[in-house]
């Protein structure tokens, strides 16, 4: 017969096929329920969910091991991109491991290796001691037995929940002193609690909405809610977004640089898309890189997005047409230039303004209604 | 600054309806026709009213502005006889489509017995907002013409009853009485304050003294006041018709007589601004440029908060006068300032309201069609010892080369509570005016000694 993993098989007791979450412990228990000494396994094929939660175990205790569709298989997979004999793992005492694959449209993917029918490649284990192996649509991970095991992962510990908490709480604690303080600066004394109390209780039910989706969706797909993961990636990045409120305009103002606080948007996109990494991080753990990608490539083409209207609307790329962050004077750091130089320089303006006043005029993106200055009082 | 609550009340009071077509852009004949109720309020034509009337009806046409190959008229006004060769006189704002948009429009002119005919523009003055016209029907037709006052004969007195002419909204010819009440104060260019009511429409007819002369051309009221109108003096229309009776008719867009002309009125204006120098006083402790009431006009207020907030204090100064070109003004100056005191709101937080202020501005003003966008110039600059945020910016004419309009936003940077911002806006100078105005009105600002 094959290497048909079934332990049961030997006792005779049962054919059945393994089935269900639970298919390893029922299969390891087996064989001492029988009461018949089990063989040890060679192997461990794992049929592994999208979510990367194992769905089924088949133990391997004879090689070779067929792999197919059709039920005499050893390892039978109900998958309609897995053809009725897929492929066929054998391990001969004096060689490597090799995976031959069969009548496959598809073939088999090791690692990132794509073996067609009637070809055969040898199965090194990753560094984690695993193969990695796609048949059809289902992704499957061999543990050999020989291979040394990854160390024991210790569970969250209350002296390591305890080390979360604090910095959390510290964020929090910074957030709403920091938006504490943006409503202080916004308000008038009068209005000041008022204010404050609405700020605050706005603030905290955007943060229980956002955090509460993210932990769902995290929940859905990963079983696990991850919820203070999420709190934390959205303290950081609203104090983040806090910052680059008034970080740039400062700096501008220090050293009259207008346009660091013109180009602030692109700071508020990297955040944006970091704080969005993370929450699908939490979400979609297995694929860091992809994630990446998406995020990186949705923030460059918002910056990009955004150039362009504000070059369509304005002609110019940044967000300010002058720099209008007004700090206390002791913070400007630069010194005041001549009134003559000032307005020389004034006179580099001439030609591109001649230049501009010759081009027609395109566009119709003209957003603001003409003589909106006020000091249109004709009429 | 914060301009949004202060200005509406100065609005009603400087507007001015340079306008008296009854078709302006966006205004349309329609509301216009709620006005003659209002109109038959005024006071009863005397005989003399009447006399006058009689002599000039032949004189007297109807200009209208018709959109090419439609026929249907776009706007009109008002005009008159002024030699028997068929030359017409009336304001250039009536004829302002045709001369800048001959393409798409035709100017006809129709006399007080419905004769209609053809036009043509031979000469504009867009400084005292007139246009001297030819009937194109001239040969071999002798018109009645309307005696322009001379220049020299005595000046009338204030209180002299004199007769204003014209076809208000398109209803029919009419006489309006009123007084000749002097010189308008304030004006860039001479203009007479005809105490009398004006209509849209009368635009360009003549207003007559006892004797049946020309004192001057209608052009103008003010709507928020009653009975307050205002005549361009003959003598422009005299110096107009000596330069352009034999000129060739203008028959392309006129944006270049336009904008020589324009080039001429800013170069005055700028000349006479910056001669009047500043009024002195106008901060407890800082030089804040404000000039003084020769053509330009002040309101101020003042706004303390309700909130322990910011207390404002404003000064609002601009000019009555403004160039009509067609579909926008140009060619005047107005500045303004806000004063802030913030000693109630701690230093952070008063810069926080200074800069929402400091943002609170637009530079934007004519469609792109017009105007380009602003260009702006910013540093740090310290005119005598006090230290300022200033931002110059500029905007180009697009039909109107070598024109700028330039605006100078300032905020003074010396201390943590307090503060003055304040902006200059000339409309339509050249480029070195602007430069010149721009460095002025920078070096205005200091400290009080």
């Amino acid at each position: 017969m094959g290497a048909l993993a079934r332990a049961d098989d030997d006792a005779g007791a049962r054919t059945a096929q393994p089935a269900g979450d639970d298919g390893s412990t029922a299969e390891r228990l087996a064989p001492s329920m029988a009461g018949a000494p089990a063989p040890h396994a060679r192997a461990l094929l794992e049929v592994i969910d999208r979510d990367g939660h194992v769905r089924q175990v088949w133990t391997i205790h004879q090689w070779p091991a067929r792999i197919g569709r059709a039920l005499d298989n050893d390892v039978v997979l109900t998958d309609p991109h897995v053809a009725p004999h897929h492929c066929r793992l054998d391990h001969p005492n004096d060689g490597a491991l090799r995976l031959e694959a069969g009548e496959t449209l598809n073939g088999v993917m090791v690692g990132t290796r794509r073996v067609a029918a009637g070809m055969s490649a040898e199965l090194k284990p990753e560094r984690d001691g695993e193969i990695a192996l796609v048949a059809g649509r289902t992704r499957l991970r061999l543990r050999l037995a020989e291979e040394p095991l990854a160390p024991e992962v210790p569970l969250a510990t209350h002296a390591v929940r305890r080390l979360r908490v604090l910095p959390t709480f510290v964020l929090g604690v910074l957030l709403v002193a920091g938006v504490a303080f943006a409503t202080y600066l916004d308000s008038d004394p009068d209005n000041f609690v008022r204010s404050a109390g609405n700020t605050l209780l706005a603030g905290l039910s955007i943060a229980a909405l956002w955090c509460g989706a993210w932990a769902l969706l995290s929940k859905t797909i990963t079983r696990q809610g991850h919820f203070g993961w999420h709190l934390r990636v959205f303290l950081i990045a609203a104090l983040a977004l806090l910052g680059l409120n008034a970080v740039p305009g400062l700096v501008a103002f220090a050293f009259s640089w207008p346009w660091i606080a013109s180009f602030a948007f692109i700071g508020t996109f990297v955040v944006g898309a970091a704080a969005l990494y993370f929450h699908l991080l939490g979400v979609e753990p297995t694929r860091p890189n992809r994630l990446r990608w998406v995020v990186g490539v949705g923030a460059a083409v918002g910056i990009a997005l955004t150039m362009w209207f504000n070059q369509q609307r304005t002609g110019r790329l940044g967000d300010e047409l002058y720099m209008a962050h007004l700090y206390p004077p002791g913070l400007r750091l630069v010194r005041p230039v001549p009134v003559e130089r000032f307005i020389d320089k004034l006179g580099a303006l001439h030609a591109t303004l001649d230049k501009k006043a010759r081009e027609p005029a395109t566009d119709d993106a003209f957003a603001s209604d003409p003589g909106n200055d006020g000091r249109d009082d004709d009429n | 600054m914060n301009l949004s609550r202060g200005r509406g009340r100065h609005a009603a009071w400087l507007a001015l309806a340079t306008g008296l077509v009854a078709a302006q852009p966006g205004a349309p004949t329609a509301p216009a026709a709620a006005e003659p109720a209002a109109e038959a309020a005024s006071a009863p034509v005397s005989l003399s009213a009447r006399k006058v009337y009689e002599q000039a009806r032949t004189q007297l046409v109807q200009i209208r502005t018709l959109l090419k190959g439609r026929g249907s008229q776009t706007s009109v006004g008002s005009g008159f006889f002024v030699s028997a060769d068929g030359l017409i006189v009336t304001n250039f704002h009536v004829v302002s489509e045709a001369a800048l948009k001959p393409e798409h429009h035709d100017l006809v002119y129709v006399t007080a017995d419905g004769r209609e005919a053809p036009v043509a523009i031979l000469q504009i003055d867009v400084l005292h907002d007139l246009a001297l016209l030819k009937a194109a029907d001239s040969k071999g037709r002798r018109f009645d013409a309307l005696p322009l006052r001379a220049t020299d004969a005595k000046p009338l007195a204030q209180g002299e009853r004199i007769y204003s002419l014209g076809n208000p909204l398109d209803v029919g010819f009419a006489v309006a009485e009123g007084t000749y009440n002097g010189v308008v104060r304030r004006s860039f260019y001479p203009q007479i304050f005809f105490g009398g009511a004006l209509s849209a429409g009368m635009s360009g007819g003549p207003a007559l003294d006892q004797e049946g002369q020309v004192v001057g051309i209608n052009v103008a009221r003010r709507v928020d006041g009653e009975q307050v109108s205002f005549l361009v003096p003959a003598a422009f229309a005299t110096a107009l018709i000596a330069r352009g009776r034999d000129a060739p008719p203008i028959k392309t867009p006129a944006y270049d007589v336009v904008d020589q002309q324009l080039l001429v009125h800013q170069a005055a204006l700028t000349d006479r601004f910056l001669q009047q120098g500043w009024k002195s006083g106008t901060h407890p402790r800082y030089k804040v440029p404000v000039p003084p009431d020769v053509f330009m006009r002040c309101w101020g207020s003042s706004e303390p908060s309700r909130t322990g907030g910011l207390d404002v204090e404003r000064s609002d100064c601009a000019m009555d006068t403004r160039i009509f070109v067609g579909d926008y003004t140009t060619g005047a100056i107005s500045l303004r300032h806000e004063s802030y005191d913030g000693t109630r709101l701690g230093a952070l937080r008063f810069a926080a309201r200074y800069a929402q202020s400091f943002r609170n501005e637009s530079f934007v003003r004519l469609s792109p069609e017009h105007q380009t966008r602003p260009m702006c110039h910013e540093d740090y600059v310290d005119p005598n010892g006090l230290p300022l945020r200033a931002v110059v910016c500029l905007r180009a004419y697009k039909k109107l080369p070598q024109l700028y309009d330039v605006s100078v936003l300032v905020a003074t940077l010396d201390q943590n509570q307090a503060g003055v911002q304040g902006r200059l806006d000339a409309l339509g100078v050249s480029f070195e005016n602007a430069q010149k105005l721009s460095r002025r009105y920078i070096e205005a600002y200091g400290w009080v000694r």
